[in-house]
C-alpha cells in the first residue's frame, strides 16, 4: 500500500507492440515557425497593398490567417510541452489542462476554418470562371466579407463546442462529414472548371494556324493541389474514425500509434498551403519582393 | 497490449476515501483530447474502477501518491493473433490514397488529350460566321497591321458591339467565354489575310490582358510561361456594360 512508483507507459511491453512513434519537438517547433512565418507574410502583403484588397484575397488571406492561429496554438503547445518535461510545469495542474483546453479549440477552429477557407477559395473561382461577366456583381467586397464573418463565427463556435463535447460520438461524427463533404464540393468544383479549360483549349486548338500542344500543367496543378489536401488532411481524420470505430483492433492500434505522423502531416499542410494558393499570384509574389527590399534598405541604412 | 492508458493520479489526504476517476486528473500531453478520450474509457469492457480507502491514521503520515495505469483485464487487445502485418491498416491506407491520386491525374491528362469539339459548339460557331464582318483585334486598334481591316470594321463596329451585347444577355454559350467569343469572330472572318492576321494578333495579345477575371489559362498562355490554372491575378472591375463599351473603346 504505498506509494507506487512511475508505471511505465507501455506495461505489456511486447515485441509486437506497436509503440507511439515519438517526433522530437524540434521538428514541431521548426515546422510551427516556417508556417507561420510565411502564412503571417501572406496576411501582412494582403493587408498593405491595396490592389490585393478584392474578394478572392481575402479568402486567401483568411486561410493564411486560420493557419497562423494553427502554427502559433502548436507552437504554444510545444513551448508547454518542454517545460513540463524539464519539471518547471505540473502536467496535471488545473490551469495547465484549462491552457490545454483553450489551445485544443484553437487548433479546432483553425483546421475547420481552414477546410472553409477552402471551400471559399474554390467557390470565388468556380464563380470567376463560369459567371466571369457577372462577376464583381455576385462576388462584392460587401458579401465576401459577410461571408468571411459567418466562417469566423461558426469556426469560433465549432471549435469551443468540439473541445467541450469531444466525448460525443456525434460531435466527432459531424467534423468527419464535414471534412468528406467538403473534400467532394471542392474535387467537384476544381474538376468542373478543368474541364471548362479544356474545353476551350481545344477550340483554341481547333482554330485554323494554331500549334497542337498537350497541356498537361492544368491537370498537373488540380492533381498537386487536391493530392496535397488530401494526403495532410484525411490521415488526421481517418485516426478520429479509428478512435470511434475501432478502439480495440490491434491494426487500429498501429494505425493510432502514428498519430505525431499524422499532426506533423498537418502543420505541413500550413507549410504547403501559401506555395499553392497565395504565391501563384504575381501580384503577391510582387508585393513581397517590394517588402523584402523595403525592409533589407531599411537594415542597411540603419 | 493495453488500451489507450489513462493515468490518474490521485493525493491521499489524512483519512479521505478517494474515488479514482479516469478523466479527473487528466495528463497534459500533445492533442491528450484526441489520444485519451474518456470515451474510449466507457467503450472498453471489462474495466474496474479501483476504490481504495486511505488507511493512515490521521494527523500523521505522509501524502500517498498514487499512480494507476487502466488496462483491460481481459485483454482483448491481442497482437498474437495477427494474420497479417500489424501495420496493414497504415500501408493500406497509403496505397489507396497513392491510386487514387495516380487514378485522378490519369484522368484528367486523358481528358486533355482526347476527344474532338462538341457538335453545339460547332453550331454556335456557325451561327457566328459573317463573311463580312472582321473583327479583327479590339485590343490594338491602333497597330498599323490592323489597317486592311480597321476600315470596314468601323462601319460594323456598331453592329458588332450591339451583337456583343446580345451575346451577352442571351448567355447561351455560358458567360466565361467573351474572349472566346472573339476568337470565333476573327476565324470565321471572310478576309483569309485578315483571319491569319487575327490568330497571330490574337494569340499575342491574349496572355497579356485578363479583362475577364479568368485565371485559366489556354496552352498558349501556358506555353508562353504564364502560371497556368491557379494564377490569380487581380481582374479588372468590369461589367457586362463596361465591357461593351471598353471593346467599343478599343475599335475607335
Amino acid at each position: 500500500k504505498m506509494s507506487k512508483t512511475e508505471t511505465p507507459n507501455f506495461f505489456y511491453a511486447n515485441e509486437t507492440d506497436c509503440r507511439e512513434v515519438q517526433i522530437p519537438n524540434e521538428i514541431f517547433f521548426t515546422i510551427a515557425m516556417v508556417s507561420l512565418g510565411e502564412n503571417l507574410l501572406v496576411v501582412v502583403a494582403v493587408i498593405r497593398n491595396k490592389n490585393l484588397h478584392s474578394p478572392m484575397y481575402c479568402f486567401i488571406c483568411s486561410l493564411a490567417l486560420f493557419n497562423t492561429i494553427s502554427s502559433l496554438s502548436k507552437t504554444w503547445e510545444n513551448i508547454m510541452l518542454v517545460f513540463t518535461n524539464t519539471g518547471h510545469l505540473n502536467s496535471r495542474g488545473d490551469s495547465v489542462l484549462k491552457v490545454d483546453d483553450v489551445m485544443d479549440s484553437l487548433l479546432c477552429m483553425s483546421f475547420i476554418g481552414s477546410i472553409f477557407s477552402f471551400l471559399a477559395i474554390a467557390v470565388d473561382r468556380y464563380v470567376t470562371i463560369f459567371h466571369a461577366l457577372r462577376y464583381h456583381n455576385i462576388m462584392t467586397m460587401k458579401r465576401a466579407k459577410a461571408i468571411l464573418s459567418a466562417i469566423w463565427a461558426f469556426c469560433g463556435c465549432t471549435g469551443v463546442v468540439m473541445v467541450v463535447f469531444f466525448h460525443n460520438v456525434a460531435i466527432m461524427m459531424c467534423f468527419i462529414i464535414l471534412f468528406v463533404f467538403a473534400l467532394v464540393l471542392i474535387l467537384f468544383l476544381y474538376v468542373h472548371m478543368f474541364l471548362l479549360a479544356r474545353h476551350h483549349a481545344r477550340k483554341i486548338a481547333s482554330l485554323p494556324g494554331s500549334t497542337k500542344h498537350h497541356n498537361l500543367r492544368g491537370a498537373l496543378t488540380l492533381t498537386i493541389l487536391f493530392g496535397v489536401f488530401i494526403a495532410c488532411w484525411s490521415p488526421f481524420f481517418l485516426h478520429l474514425l479509428i478512435i470511434m470505430v475501432c478502439p480495440q483492433n490491434p491494426y487500429c492500434e498501429c494505425y493510432r500509434s502514428l498519430f505525431q505522423i499524422h499532426v506533423i502531416l498537418l502543420m505541413s499542410h500550413a507549410v504547403i498551403d501559401p506555395a499553392i494558393y497565395a504565391f501563384r499570384s504575381a501580384e503577391l509574389r510582387s508585393t513581397f519582393r517590394k517588402m523584402f527590399l523595403y525592409t533589407w534598405a531599411q537594415c542597411v541604412c540603419v | 497490449m493495453k488500451t489507450k492508458q489513462c493515468s490518474a493520479e490521485v493525493f491521499a489526504s489524512f483519512g479521505q476515501a478517494a474515488e479514482i476517476n479516469c478523466s479527473s486528473k487528466p495528463e497534459f500531453q500533445r492533442s491528450r483530447q484526441l489520444i485519451c478520450s474518456s470515451f474510449l474509457v466507457q467503450k472498453s469492457p471489462g474495466i474496474e474502477m479501483p476504490k481504495f480507502q486511505n488507511s493512515s491514521k490521521p494527523g500523521s503520515g505522509p501524502h500517498y501518491v498514487w499512480e494507476y495505469e487502466y488496462y483491460d483485464d481481459d485483454e482483448p487487445v491481442s497482437f498474437d493473433n495477427l494474420t497479417a502485418h500489424r501495420y496493414s491498416v497504415v500501408i493500406g491506407f497509403w496505397v489507396g490514397l497513392a491510386l487514387f491520386v495516380i487514378f485522378m491525374f490519369f484522368v484528367l491528362t486523358l481528358l486533355t488529350k482526347t476527344g474532338p469539339p462538341h457538335q453545339e459548339n460547332q453550331d454556335a460557331f456557325d451561327r457566328h460566321c459573317r463573311p463580312s464582318s472582321c473583327m479583327v483585334d479590339f485590343r490594338h486598334p491602333q497597330a498599323s497591321d490592323n489597317k486592311a481591316c480597321s476600315q470596314p470594321l468601323l462601319d460594323e463596329s456598331h453592329s458588332l458591339i450591339h451583337c456583343f451585347i446580345h451575346e451577352e444577355e442571351t448567355g447561351r454559350t455560358g458567360e466565361g467565354q467573351g474572349q472566346w467569343r472573339e476568337a470565333k469572330q476573327c476565324a470565321c472572318s471572310g478576309l483569309q489575310q485578315a483571319q491569319a492576321k487575327c490568330k497571330v494578333e490574337r494569340d499575342t495579345s491574349f496572355p497579356t490582358h485578363c479583362n475577364i477575371p479568368n485565371f485559366v489559362n489556354s496552352e498558349y498562355s501556358s506555353a508562353l510561361g504564364d502560371d497556368d490554372l491557379l494564377l490569380c491575378d487581380q481582374p479588372v472591375p468590369l461589367d457586362s456594360n463596361s465591357l461593351s463599351s471598353n471593346n467599343y473603346h478599343r475599335t475607335m
